[in-house]
């Protein structure tokens, strides 16, 4: 069995959906662009080499169907090189690098791109048809729970408090204003050019040109006097609201997996190396608890313990599970998230498990850790969690 | 000026010159401008609001066109957020155009129509008229919104065209809903321009038009403020206390909800000072001036800001009692201070409340012993000497004050239509001996044996001309229908419940007549006979009322004494009777148009979506609200929208998301807040049905639509056995969204029963895939929800509640 690196890994920035810079790029368009970044990143690389593109999506319809992976590899890529689309929901960013580096283990492929792209400007969350089993609807209707009513069931079980929720949600905008200040997302995003066609004031048709670079979530200004103002919005008298919630984005990430005898054929430098992904299956309820059981069984496959894990990018789909998890998971919160997470800087879910990815390897580089660790919850109840090794 | 109006042509004949409304402009973007910049966009008129630059701009500011247009956009903004809303679709904001008067006032060169609504300073009316003058075309209408300033005062230093085409154009407030428009021409003005507006505000702005001279405050508000007056006079003469007042002048007498105080509090006493102050100064030769006076505990309430709503408390201030719940408290007059407020109770209101009729009531309010009685009969001397002594001074003809203060002040009739009611010469003689004489012109109308100021000839009323010492018929109602006009004459056939008229041309008028004109078996009989009767003998029927709601639904006391009993079999029969009554509407061989106003809900609405067309008043309020009472429509309305959602589906969508829509319309209880709104409902259809702005034209409009129905070949429609139904394809969403929602605790167990049962009949059942399936198919899974609904415990509750309290109950 040969190990299997990461070359490389770039993301966009991530913006608002429907209504930030990316609000109009189709997903395609948006994989191409951080795709050709990252090739360029490798300017030696011959692109004939990548046998496969692996594209997370978790609504893989309409600008996100025609089997996206496919219609992404064609064009950027040379026709010999395959392309696929993995859906596992907001796991399946991480999803893809895990498929990647299990194929390159077992030699079945050599070099492949993995990633995740999501408009969630251009596809509703639920898709345009949500055409649910009528059976399941009269027997079990909670196995098609809206993730905001998970949340509110995790908040209400784990005893997780709407000011505890709140504090949350702002530390998080906290620490990612901070990032950015800092410029620690910098080395990690592929700047993205993007024109726009339309309508101006006069009645004309106008382009205009503008390049995104920049997390759009994260706002400086906000406090806990206004967040504690929000009323919840997917219950009443609940505790969950628009802003101790991840917000809803757009953006595409991407990273380069190669066997190691490609490593050395080509003199590449790796960066990181995967050591292991698992997924757990928990209660549909109660679906943002899923990393307590996804973690503990991520450790035990890469024989490591949670005290060895430097860094941790969860997810944060809500505050409510996202606490619940660093309580019931045992994590330290100085680890968990230090440049925020997505209550910030948002969750284009098909592409989060890469994004997280990229941030964590820059920031085990930056702060020279070894282990690194990317969990998420995920719809339908399942748990992810992927360990990485900094090799920089 | 009289002249002008009897010339007023019926229907656009050759001579009248036309004289297009396209482009509106309105300057001033307070609450009058706004809202009355809205009811032109209401009717379908290109709009530009302009107001003034701010004029605390930083410099980088006064570059940007936002912050120039900021108070405009400001103004505009809060008006179409505001409720009740001043458009009837909120959609129809984009035709109005916000600007400023220093960069935009070349917008007005192409406007028909400049409309001034600036502050009332006549300074400042005068710079904006000069500014109009350089920017407007020759030959475009100019008005002024003033309330208070004389009309020919604002001409000076004007140009001949200008003046030629400058009208007062006084709109009440809010103005989509108050049906008053005064025309207030000058001397200059065109006589063929006033025709013209007169009209244009009847037809086209939907408003009572009311002709007025150019005397202080014109009509309305000269004799609305004066009787406003009188009672502040009365209240203080007889000791009577605010809550006392209101409970003596509010509906129980004719008059508005909110009385006369709530009144007030709801305007803003510092408007109600200034009308009454500029009264007092502007006609110092009113015999009864002295009753503008503001009293000293007004001008008081005034200094302590106590200006009604907004300021936060008035005659009236609401607060929160010690445990928590809201409190109103009322001003104590003697002591100027707020106390706990008291349900006033007096013997005369008691024998009046249950009287239908107000004209009776009015008898049996002045007749009473108590102190009730005094007030009534004082309140009305003073008010009815006060109106005959302003002819001629403010109008000629006494409709026009009528007409003015109903519109205006939404009093259900006018004083000398409450003089009538008490009889005329009786109420001379005692006002003769209470002090208060009538003008002359009354002795003199009483003398040559003229009764009453109205009386009803062959289905039309006619007014007591007093220059012609002679009845007439009002000018500009002939396009009217007034089914209270038919009441001379004997009916085609009538029972308690609904009355068949024949209006005309072949056409017969089902009128409903039932307390809040619900639907029971008198009027399932009436529909049924007036189908039955138009089919032999007429040319079609037309289905409305001139009562304030349309109809309020099935009569619920019916099912639930039913229900209670047990009687199912028998209330299975009724609902089917409805749903049989219901669909005639639309198979019978004439045609059948439905002319719903105000409320129309649950069975109301299932008739209009079920007529061969709706002509509908703009002040529609129209919805399925069934589950309000824990049930679903079955009386054709989840069958009808089942199958609109069916008629609506193409190739290749998804079928589910249009169904979904009108699911939620029932669901929800969603009831359309206009005429308007009701098509984005799906409850009105475009090809079909129409709206009018103006209530009064209602059903002369229907009647016209029968008759061209008729014209065209009328043939009736074949029922439908191709309703495409989706069947468990969508139920299984359905089901998890109802679920979600109960979780969420957004509904209760007992909506989500509800809910389910809605979605069920709307899929067409657990069909396994999508299917054509008839009409009757859907009325019978209607029928049979219906039933299992009335089987529940909690539904019984919830009707048994709207029949106590008239709200719904959660459960």
């Amino acid at each position: 069995m040969q190990e299997a690196y990461i070359v490389a890994g770039y993301r966009s920035a991530v913006t608002k959906a429907k209504k930030g810079g990316f609000r109009f790029v189709r997903p395609d368009d948006l994989a191409v662009d951080v795709i050709n970044h990252l090739m360029n990143s490798v300017p030696s690389f011959d692109r004939s080499l990548v046998e496969d593109v692996i594209v997370g999506n978790a609504i893989p319809e309409a600008e996100q169907g025609m089997q996206i992976g496919r219609m992404i590899s064609v064009r950027v890529m040379p026709q010999t090189t395959a392309g696929v689309t993995v859906n596992r929901y907001c796991a399946s960013g991480v999803e893809t690098i895990a498929m990647a580096t299990a194929k390159i283990r077992a030699g079945m492929a050599e070099c492949i791109i993995a990633g995740g792209v999501e408009s969630m400007s251009l596809v509703p969350m639920v898709g345009y048809k949500p055409t649910l089993n009528y059976q399941v609807s009269v027997d079990n209707p909670d196995y098609y729970s809206a993730m905001g009513l998970t949340a509110e069931a995790v908040a209400n079980q784990y005893k997780v408090s709407r000011e505890d929720q709140d504090q949350f949600a702002l530390n998080s905008h906290k620490k990612a204003t901070a990032a950015i200040k800092a410029g620690h997302f910098k080395a990690g995003i592929a700047p993205v050019e993007v024109t726009e066609v339309f309508v101006n004031d006069a009645g004309k048709r106008q382009e205009r040109s503008y390049t995104v670079d920049t997390d759009e979530g994260p706002r400086a200004d906000t406090n806990l006097d206004s967040l504690s103002k929000l009323r919840p919005v997917f219950a009443a008298g609940g505790t969950v609201t628009a802003g101790n919630s991840s917000q809803t984005s757009d953006g595409a990430a991407f990273v380069l997996v190669c066997s190691e005898r490609m490593v050395k054929e080509h003199k590449l430098t790796p960066i990181a190396r995967m050591i292991t992904c698992t997924t757990v299956g928990v209660e549909p309820r109660i679906m943002g608890i899923g990393p307590v059981a996804a973690i503990p069984k991520a450790l035990k496959l890469a024989g490591l313990k949670l005290a060895d894990i430097n860094l941790i990018e969860l997810n944060e789909a809500f505050a409510s599970q996202s606490l619940a998890v660093i309580r019931e998971a045992g994590l330290n919160p100085d680890v968990v998230n230090i440049n925020g997470g997505a209550i910030a800087l948002g969750h284009p879910l098909g592409c989060s498990g890469t994004k997280l990815t990229v941030q964590l390897l820059n920031d085990l580089k930056r702060t020279n850790s070894k282990y690194g660790m990317v969990t998420a919850c995920v719809g339908g109840g399942q748990g992810v969690a992927g360990i990485y090794e900094n090799l920089n | 000026m009289e002249a002008v109006l009897e010339s007023k042509p019926k229907s656009n004949p050759a001579t009248h010159k036309n004289r297009p409304v396209k482009k509106v402009a309105v300057l001033g973007s307070g609450v009058m401008g706004s809202r009355i910049a809205c009811h032109f966009a209401n009717i379908g008129c290109e709009v530009v609001l302009l107001d003034i630059v701010p004029g605390n701009l930083s410099d980088e500011e006064k570059k940007q066109k936002s912050a120039r247009n900021r108070i405009v956009d400001g103004a505009f903004q809060a008006t179409i957020k505001a409720n009740p809303a001043a458009l009837y679709d909120k959609a129809f904001a984009s035709r109005v155009r916000t600007g400023n008067f220093s960069d935009d006032m070349g917008l007005i060169a192409d406007a028909d129509w400049v409309l001034e609504a600036v502050i009332e300073n006549l300074a400042i009316k005068k710079q904006v008229f000069e500014q109009v003058e350089q920017h407007r075309r020759k030959g475009s209408i100019i008005s002024s919104n003033t309330s208070g300033i004389p009309i020919q005062s604002m001409l000076e230093g004007r140009s001949d065209d200008f003046k030629k085409h400058f009208v007062g154009t006084h709109f009440f407030n809010p103005p989509r809903y108050l049906r008053l428009l005064e025309i207030i021409p000058t001397a200059e003005t065109d006589p063929e321009l006033v025709s013209f507006l007169m009209n244009f505000g009847s037809l086209q702005l939907g408003k009572t038009t009311v002709l007025c001279k150019d005397t202080p405050a014109f009509i309305a508000n000269r004799i609305g403020v004066f009787s406003m007056m009188t009672i502040i006079g009365l209240q203080v003469e007889m000791g009577l206390s605010i809550e006392e007042i209101d409970a003596l002048t509010g509906t129980i007498s004719g008059r508005p909800k909110s009385a006369t105080f709530r009144t007030a509090d709801v305007v803003g006493l510092d408007t109600f000072i200034k009308v009454a102050d500029n009264l007092y100064k502007d006609c110092p030769n009113d015999e009864s001036r002295d009753a503008f006076a503001i009293p000293d505990f007004v001008r008081k309430m005034a200094e302590n800001n106590w200006l009604g709503d907004k300021t936060g408390q008035g005659f009236y201030k609401k607060t929160k009692a010690a445990d928590g719940s809201r409190q109103i408290l009322a001003l104590d007059l003697n002591t100027l201070e707020y106390r706990e407020s008291t349900k006033p109770r007096f013997d005369a209101i008691k024998a009046a409340k249950p009287v239908d009729d107000l004209r009776k009531r009015l008898r049996v309010l002045h007749k009473a012993e108590d102190k009730a009685g005094e007030f009534y009969r004082q309140a009305s001397y003073r008010i009815s000497r006060y109106v005959s002594l302003r002819i001629p001074e403010i109008a000629e003809e006494l409709y026009k004050i009528d007409d003015a203060l109903r519109a205006g002040f939404a009093w259900e009739i006018g004083p000398f239509e409450a003089w009538d009611a008490l009889g005329v010469r009786q109420t001379a003689e005692h006002m003769k001996a209470a002090g208060y004489a009538p003008a002359a012109w009354v002795e003199e109308m009483l003398a040559a044996g003229h009764e009453s100021f109205y009386k009803l000839e062959g289905g039309k009323r006619l007014y007591y001309s007093i220059p012609d010492k002679a009845y007439k018929a009002v000018p500009g109602t002939e396009g009217f229908i007034i089914l209270d006009n038919y009441r001379a004459n004997s009916p085609v056939w009538s029972n308690s419940g609904a009355t068949l008229h024949d209006i005309g041309d072949g056409v017969l008028c089902l009128e409903f007549h039932t307390k809040m004109n619900a639907m029971g078996s008198e009027i399932i009989e009436g529909l049924n006979k007036g189908i039955s009767l138009a089919e032999q003998n007429y040319r079609g029927l037309v289905i409305g009322n001139d009562a304030p709601n349309f109809s309020a639904g099935a009569n619920l006391m019916m099912m639930l004494m039913l229900a209670m009993e047990q009687e199912f079999d028998e209330l299975n029969m009724a609902i089917k009777v409805f749903q049989d009554t219901v669909a005639r509407a639309r198979f019978s061989s004439v045609p059948v148009v439905a002319a719903p106003h105000g409320l129309t809900l649950g069975g109301g609405c299932e008739l209009s979506m079920h007529a061969d067309a709706v002509v509908a008043a703009a002040e529609t309020y129209i919805g399925l609200v069934e589950v309000g009472a824990g049930l679903i429509p079955a009386g054709g309305g989840t069958k009808e929208f089942a199958l609109r959602a069916a008629d609506a589906y193409r190739e290749g969508d998804v079928e589910l998301n249009v169904l979904q829509e009108y699911l939620l319309n029932i669901a929800q209880a969603k009831v359309a807040t206009s005429g308007y709104e009701a098509y984005n409902l799906g409850i009105f259809q475009h090809q079909r049905d129409r709206v009018v702005i103006n209530q009064d034209r209602l059903i002369a409009e229907a009647k016209a639509e029968v008759l061209d129905l008729d014209r065209k070949g009328y043939v009736q429609p074949s029922r439908r056995s191709d309703v495409k139904v989706l069947g468990r394809t969508a139920l299984g969403s359905f089901n998890v969204a109802i679920d979600s929602m109960k979780r969420a605790n957004y509904i209760s167990e007992h909506d989500a029963l509800i809910a389910g049962k809605l979605a069920y009949v709307i899929c067409g059942g657990d069909l396994s895939s999508p299917q054509q399936v008839s009409e009757q198919y859907l009325l019978d899974l209607e029928r049979e929800a219906f039933l299992s609904l009335l089987g529940q415990k909690k539904t019984l509750e919830r009707v048994q509640h709207i029949l106590t309290t008239g709200r719904p109950l959660r459960n």
